[in-house]
């Protein structure tokens, strides 16, 4: 197993605990990265609204750099991959489109053939990896913890470009959840969206979309949220204190604060594996993480 | 390939707006609401609403679509397209109407203009932050032990071609 | 000879056989199940009379199984045919019962049965045994075993025997009978879209949303819960309503793109039931369009929004979400006439589902050399001067298998069909003068 690792913006610039702990842990269960050279934004959400050539030039030319290493792409981020597989789908669709891009990517020395295959994290360790072989790895199984997945819009629409999972009742996340050896249910607003799209233009939907989802999950009494995507994960954890601070507003009636950590999956694998926080990024997660991973730490028989 | 790249962006567009009106809109959409039903931000902002979009550019208020504020407020949640029963995808459609207004020479969020032009310039959307933990210690990528960001080898080429695709069409 | 044969037992099969019949010519009722009826028999109302439907249909039954000119073939198929108009020699295979005809229906034997499995009479909601019969008022009164599921342990032989009889008969084996036929008459009916592809409605994960026939069995006084409307989730009474119109029709991509033409009547005969038998219940009925083209039933909608509070909502739901601790329903929706997005909260949410052509009708056409349409369902020679013939002379068709109708449009195509059959009889038997 040898992808071609595409960060991406957000990640690079910003969620370093994502890469971090996809670095970490993946080599683990036999997953080589090999980092790309020459890459450059996908181009959503700004080109995509406001060029559309140029965003399918975009994410063709970081399809077309990991097939001249000869690889498939692994894309962490949920934007990143909707971007590299609705570009591909046009352009394997489209042979005049395809065309024009090659004719402009040929300037910087590249070709999009259409040989790579780009792969979301959740596929790849579900079904590619298997729960079986994450599981042999488990030492510090994250049992007593009921944890809320968050896939993320783009990991499961539009079914009809083949995501990584169902877009109604998404099963995938929760099963590498229970694979790690933690609980977790369906619970209604799963499939909603985290709102980190309308940050630019509309503030304060942003925000209620964000709170309003972090409080059904705390509802339902769940100890924390696991998402893969950094976009989601930077409204849920990043801004939440943010949130807190207005939440009486956001949310139209007088509330409690929420306080729900949020984790990248690959943090959960990677204490699961039996590493330690530092390693995982964990330090970066805004959230209030401190009390799960005293939990995690104590093991099975606390 | 043929052509001026202004008139191969401009053929695009046309093309994709003509597809957006014809087999998309104005067709088959019965305007049920089941879009709007699961609209994130239709449940939140009245003035966000996927249905009525589809029937005001069914309509031909191609205009005053390319001048509101509606059109730059969907957050890209893909829930229409899903699940609308006769394949027409409202997001789509917005997406066509966010490049027409733009080639139009029409008011948009500036939040996006600075993306673009931190692209063009460094082939990301910015340079790396420096953050910092629940502790308040700040870490840049170096003091997490991380490499350097990748970019585009060849800047200037890269620049130039992009600039060449985003321009096009657009009013001088 | 001059006989007729038809094929499938419901209301169509059922009105088309008594015709003939009532005119002296011999009919074949040929039924693919243990008992006629079909799906009348397993609604509670009809609209717009909100007539009893087995107490309409009942009668007709034992009138079929009493008329000397109508000879019953249940649980049998029809496998081969050749032949033409005014001859055709069919095949009928019959499936064993393992219950022979001195069978009279006490049910000492299904009492003593020890297997229980969901029943398909209620759509799964119910049960029935090994041995049973599909519903009381079932005709032919014959019980049936269905080998699948029984552990032969012969209580049902000794329950029998007990009784002074030995209908039981384990050794039973299909049979094939030939048939001279002058003219066929298809009444298969209709099945029902399962929303597979719909999950946004939550159909298999959450027990409290249920189709429209489930609904319907759940509020008849015959079925599993005796009429009461409890929620499947705890058994709790179900007080909030809410009915969602074109589940899968009327859709390119998600179902059938037609308009399955019965479902916002039945929906607001089901919706007034629920009014009917509980006056603290609210009923919502979401739908695109309300399609009354029927006598009065422009007039029953009326009634139902005006004196019985049926709230209409214009407008497709998006979602249906279910609570994981209270089984609660949330259904979002946009009122399209407000366009304001809001959501309403349900006890039950009742899937009006596509009705869409039995798988069967595919096989069937094959050995009868019958066209099918686009969405195979059989196709009639032409809609307006020939509505009820098919390609071939002599085989005609009626009610639901060629498309979606309500019961008054079957029973009178049923009756179009006895009389072309009746008259394709007297010309070929004048011309074998």
């Amino acid at each position: 197993m040898k992808y071609a690792l595409y960060l991406g913006c957000t990640i690079q610039t910003e969620q370093y605990g994502c890469e971090i702990s996809a670095r970490e842990t993946l080599p683990r269960l036999g997953v080589e990265l090999v980092d790309m050279v020459g890459t450059s934004c996908c181009g959503f959400p700004a080109f995509s609204s406001l060029s559309t050539l140029g965003w399918w030039y975009l994410s063709a030319r970081n399809i077309a750099i990991a097939e001249g290493q000869g690889l498939d792409m692994l894309a962490l981020c949920n934007g990143c991959y909707e971007s590299l597989v609705q570009t591909k789908h046009n352009l394997d669709e489209d042979s005049n489109l395809k065309a024009f891009i090659n004719d402009k990517l040929s300037k910087e020395g590249l070709e999009y053939k259409g040989d790579s295959k780009i792969v979301h994290p959740i596929s790849l360790l579900h079904d590619i990896i298997g729960v079986e072989s994450i599981g042999e790895k488990v030492k510090k199984p994250l049992e007593g913890l009921k944890l809320a997945s968050h896939p993320g819009c783009h990991a499961i629409r539009p079914s009809l470009l083949g995501m990584p999972d169902k877009a109604e009742h998404p099963e995938k996340l929760d099963t590498l959840l229970k694979a790690l050896g933690a609980g977790t249910m369906d619970y209604p607003e799963k499939t909603d969206c985290c709102g980190s799209m309308l940050a630019s233009t509309a503030a304060s939907t942003t925000l209620t979309i964000t709170a309003e989802k972090l409080k059904a999950v705390e509802g339902y009494g769940f100890d924390g949220l696991v998402t893969t995507c950094p976009f989601c994960f930077q409204m849920f954890d990043g801004r939440q204190e943010e949130i807190n601070d207005m939440i009486d507003f956001l949310l139209d009636t007088d509330s409690d604060e929420v306080e729900l950590p949020v984790f990248y999956y690959t943090q959960l694998l990677g204490l699961a594996m039996g590493l330690k926080p530092d390693r995982l990024g964990l330090q970066l997660n805004m959230s209030p993480v401190d009390r799960i991973l005293d939990k995690i730490e104590e093991g099975p028989n606390r | 390939m043929t052509g001026k790249t202004e008139d191969r962006e401009v053929e695009f567009i046309s093309l994709m707006l003509q597809r957006a009106v014809s087999e998309m809109a104005a067709e088959v959409c019965e305007q049920c609401g089941k879009c709007a039903s699961g609209c994130p931000v239709s449940r939140h902002m009245e003035d966000f609403n996927p249905r009525r979009i589809i029937a005001k550019v069914a309509l031909g208020r191609i205009e005053e679509l390319l001048k509101s504020e509606e059109i730059w407020t969907c957050t890209s949640c893909m829930k229409c397209k899903e699940r609308c029963p006769e394949n027409i995808s409202p997001y789509d459609v917005i997406l066509v109407l966010r490049n027409m207004a733009v080639r139009a020479g029409l008011p948009h969020p500036e939040s996006y203009d600075q993306t673009i032009e931190a692209v063009v310039d460094n082939g990301v959307t910015q340079e790396p932050l420096t953050v910092r933990t629940r502790t308040g210690e700040r870490h840049d990528r170096s003091s997490l032990s991380l490499n350097p960001i990748d970019k585009p080898q060849d800047m200037e080429e890269f620049k130039e071609v992009l600039l060449s695709i985003v321009e096009a069409g657009k009013p001088r | 000879m001059n006989s007729v044969m038809v094929i499938g037992g419901g209301i169509s099969g059922i009105q088309a056989s008594l015709d003939l019949a009532d005119r002296g010519i011999k009919v074949y009722l040929v039924e693919r199940s243990t008992s006629i009826g079909g799906t009348m028999a397993q609604l509670d109302k009809t609209f717009p009379t909100l007539d009893c439907s087995i107490c309409i249909l009942g009668p007709k039954m034992v009138e079929v199984d009493q008329n000397p000119n109508i000879e019953l073939l249940t649980y049998s198929e029809v496998t081969k045919v050749d032949g033409a108009a005014g001859n055709f020699r069919v095949t009928v295979h019959r499936k064993p019962r393992y219950v022979g005809e001195s069978c009279n229906g006490c049910g000492e034997c299904a009492k003593t049965c020890p297997i229980e499995v969901p029943n398909e009479y209620d759509e799964g909601l119910g049960t029935r045994k090994a041995i049973y019969v599909p519903f009381p008022q079932a005709i032919p009164l014959r019980y049936t075993i269905d080998r699948d599921v029984c552990v032969e342990c012969y209580r049902c032989v000794e329950a029998c025997t007990g009784q002074g009889n030995d209908a039981i008969d384990f050794n039973m084996t299909a049979e094939d009978v030939e048939l001279n036929v002058s003219a066929i008459i298809v009444a298969t009916g209709m099945d029902r879209y399962i929303p597979w592809n719909l999950g946004e409605y939550g159909y298999f994960q959450y027990p409290n949303v249920l189709d429209a026939l489930e609904f319907e069995r759940l509020i008849c006084a015959s079925g599993p819960t005796g009429g009461n409307l409890v929620r499947p989730f705890d058994g709790k009474p179900a007080h909030k309503i809410v009915f969602v119109q074109c589940v899968g029709s009327r859709s390119q991509r998600l179902g059938v793109p037609y308009c399955s033409s019965v479902c916002c009547m039945y929906a607001t005969k089901e919706a007034i039931l629920v009014r009917e038998h509980d006056p603290d219940s609210e009923v919502t009925i979401f739908y695109i369009d309300l399609k009354v083209f029927g006598q009065g039933f422009q007039d029953f909608v009326d009634r139902a929004r005006d004196q019985w509070g049926v709230e209409y909502i214009r407008g497709r739901p998006g979602e249906v979400r279910e609570h994981p601790y209270t089984g609660d329903l949330t259904v979002w929706y946009e009122d399209t006439d407000t366009g304001i997005v809001s959501k309403k909260e349900a006890d039950l949410v009742v899937l009006c589902t596509a009705m869409i052509a039995r798988p069967g009708n595919t096989k069937l056409a094959e050995i009868l050399g019958v066209e099918l349409d686009e969405y195979k369902f059989f196709k009639v020679k032409d809609p307006l001067s020939s509505p009820v013939e098919t390609n071939v002379p002599g085989i005609y068709v009626c009610g639901c298998c060629h498309g979606p109708r309500d019961i008054p449009e079957s029973v009178a195509e049923a009756s179009g069909t006895a009389a072309m059959a009746a008259g394709l009889i007297e010309v070929t038997s004048k011309e074998d003068r």
